[in-house]
């Protein structure tokens, strides 16, 4: 059948979370004590949802090892994502197997001994999946697919057919590819997603249009719905690697440290010199204890601008309780009262722009520039 | 304090203590780095206090409350604080900041610090406190 046919061209390794394929990404490789950094906050993560559960702590080493294998095909930026997402899939993969325990009780199963049928299983649940979404396509997008990706028909002939010209028929190929991806993994882990904009963030985030992720709010979105961020693990990773961006994960102490170093060096490649690197690393700092403090957890990205000037910009965003107050938070005497303090007046000063939105309950959004000097 | 490289060392110097920062601190670290040093002074009954902060490339609003804190707490135990070595971008960020080290005095590098509080315990011996 055609549609089992598709399976190589459009899964490869893009889209299986499994060990089959990979393909290694370019750049730095990510180094183990990264990878050993890591620790902490896998077991927080599986002590909040496993309590003293007797496996918790195999389940943190287990992920670390997982990690360790795949570090090879990891962006560095995307280590801590990935980490979250296999830890999530280990703490699944065991409660699956307790119910499949528990449902084989009255049958003699040696647990021990692996069973072959599972590997097969599996490969069952990927071909379904795939079929799955393939038939969530419309029949045009389908058709083109079909006609390109497995009988080989080039976008020109396509376009002819079509009264359309190659690029258009090319674009329209790659998203029904991001459509795809999209539907394929929501089949495989049989999630039917549970706000009307997931779907919508996911396929933004698969086909990499960054101008309609900001429209989605789909950052925002990975943070505050566990399953899309779960499934754009897998998505993400496929996507380009952006080198005038970097992405710090914050939950914990140490996540304040790593982020205000990530923007010292990114600002440095920016072009910012002395104090000013100073001052950006400084207020990063206090944006980034904010999101430890008050919200749990959240991320900090840093990019590079170009225009209308060139500098370097600060997002700091988490889906925690908000600040209901923000006119209040924002002065001075504010930080003392509130004990540990919000830090925003003083990241405020240390910035050019700075601009806050907070909705309770929704979380915080702090964005702020730093501009590149002009030099004469 | 914890396994693998010191991040902070305290010294003992006659009645006076060095606690020297040599790498970026997080907050529990910084916290722990403050309990630490304030039981020292208790130990050794140490009348002064220098910390050097020189290895620091960020103090924002926590480190210097921090820091603040110390001194308060060693000033109640009867030995005197000074900060030495902070950096040139750190003293800028931090007046830009609104943080600082408030009343807690501050000194260019260690044998200053040392200086004051030589100056600080026998202000007939020249010069005179801050
Ligand atoms: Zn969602």
């Amino acid at each position: 059948m055609q549609v089992l046919g598709l399976a190589s061209s459009l899964v490869d390794d893009t889209v299986l979370d499994g060990s089959r394929h990979h393909r290694r990404t370019s750049g730095t490789p990510v180094d183990g004590t990264a990878v050993a950094d890591l620790e902490p906050m896998l077991r927080r993560i599986v002590v909040a949802r496993l309590g003293d559960h007797p496996a918790a702590e195999d389940l943190v080493q287990e992920t670390l090892v997982r990690v360790l294998d795949a570090r090879d095909r990891i962006e560095p930026r995307m280590l801590e994502p990935y980490a979250i997402a296999t830890v999530r899939n280990v703490m699944a993969t065991m409660w699956r197997a307790e119910g499949r325990e528990e449902r084989n009780r009255h049958r003699a199963h040696d647990p021990g001994v692996p069973d072959p049928a599972d590997a097969h299983l599996l490969e069952e649940e990927e071909r379904l999946a795939l079929r799955t979404a393939v038939g969530r396509l419309d029949r045009d997008e389908r058709a083109a697919l079909v006609a390109h990706d497995v009988d080989g028909q080039d976008t020109r002939s396509l376009a002819e057919e079509a009264g359309s010209t190659a690029g258009a028929v090319a674009a329209r190929l790659s998203r029904t590819r991001a459509r795809l991806r999209v539907e394929y993994l929501l089949a495989l882990e049989q999630v039917e997603p549970p706000t009307e904009r997931c779907r919508s963030v996911l396929l933004a985030v698969s086909a990499a249009d960054r101008r309609r992720q900001r429209e989605l709010g789909a950052a925002q979105h990975l943070l505050e719905c566990e399953d899309c961020g779960r499934l754009s693990v897998p998505l993400l990773r496929r996507a380009p690697a952006r080198d005038d961006e970097t992405r710090v994960a914050i939950s914990a102490d140490p996540d304040i440290v790593t982020a205000r170093r990530a923007a010292r060096a990114v600002a440095a490649r920016a072009g910012l010199t002395g104090a000013d690197l100073t001052l950006v690393a400084t207020a990063v700092s206090e944006v980034a204890r904010n999101i430890v403090r008050f919200a749990v957890q959240g991320e900090v990205v840093i990019e590079l601008l170009d225009g209308p000037r060139p500098g370097v910009r600060i997002v700091a965003r988490d889906a925690g309780p908000g600040i209901a107050d923000l006119e209040q938070a924002q002065r001075d005497g504010y930080s003392t009262c509130a004990g540990l303090g919000l830090g925003l007046p003083g990241a405020r000063r240390l910035m050019d722009d700075f601009d806050i939105v907070s909705t309770p309950g929704q979380g915080t959004t702090v964005s702020m520039t730093k501009w590149i000097p002009r030099r004469t | 304090m914890n396994d693998g490289p010191a991040l902070v060392s305290i010294l003992r110097q006659g009645d006076t203590l060095v606690a020297s920062v040599h790498t970026a601190l997080d907050d529990s670290e910084m916290v722990r780095f403050q309990e630490d040093l304030v039981r020292q002074i208790g130990e050794h009954r140490a009348r002064g206090v220098i910390i050097d902060v020189a290895a620091l490339d960020v103090l924002d609003s926590f480190g210097s409350r921090t820091l603040r804190t110390i001194a308060e707490m060693a000033r109640l135990r009867g030995a005197l604080t000074v900060i030495v070595g902070i950096q040139p971008a750190v003293a800028y960020a931090m007046v830009r900041l609104g943080t600082g080290p408030g009343e807690v005095p501050t000194a260019l590098d260690l044998e200053e610090g040392l200086a004051h509080l030589a100056r600080a315990r026998d202000p007939g011996g020249g010069g005179s406190v801050r």
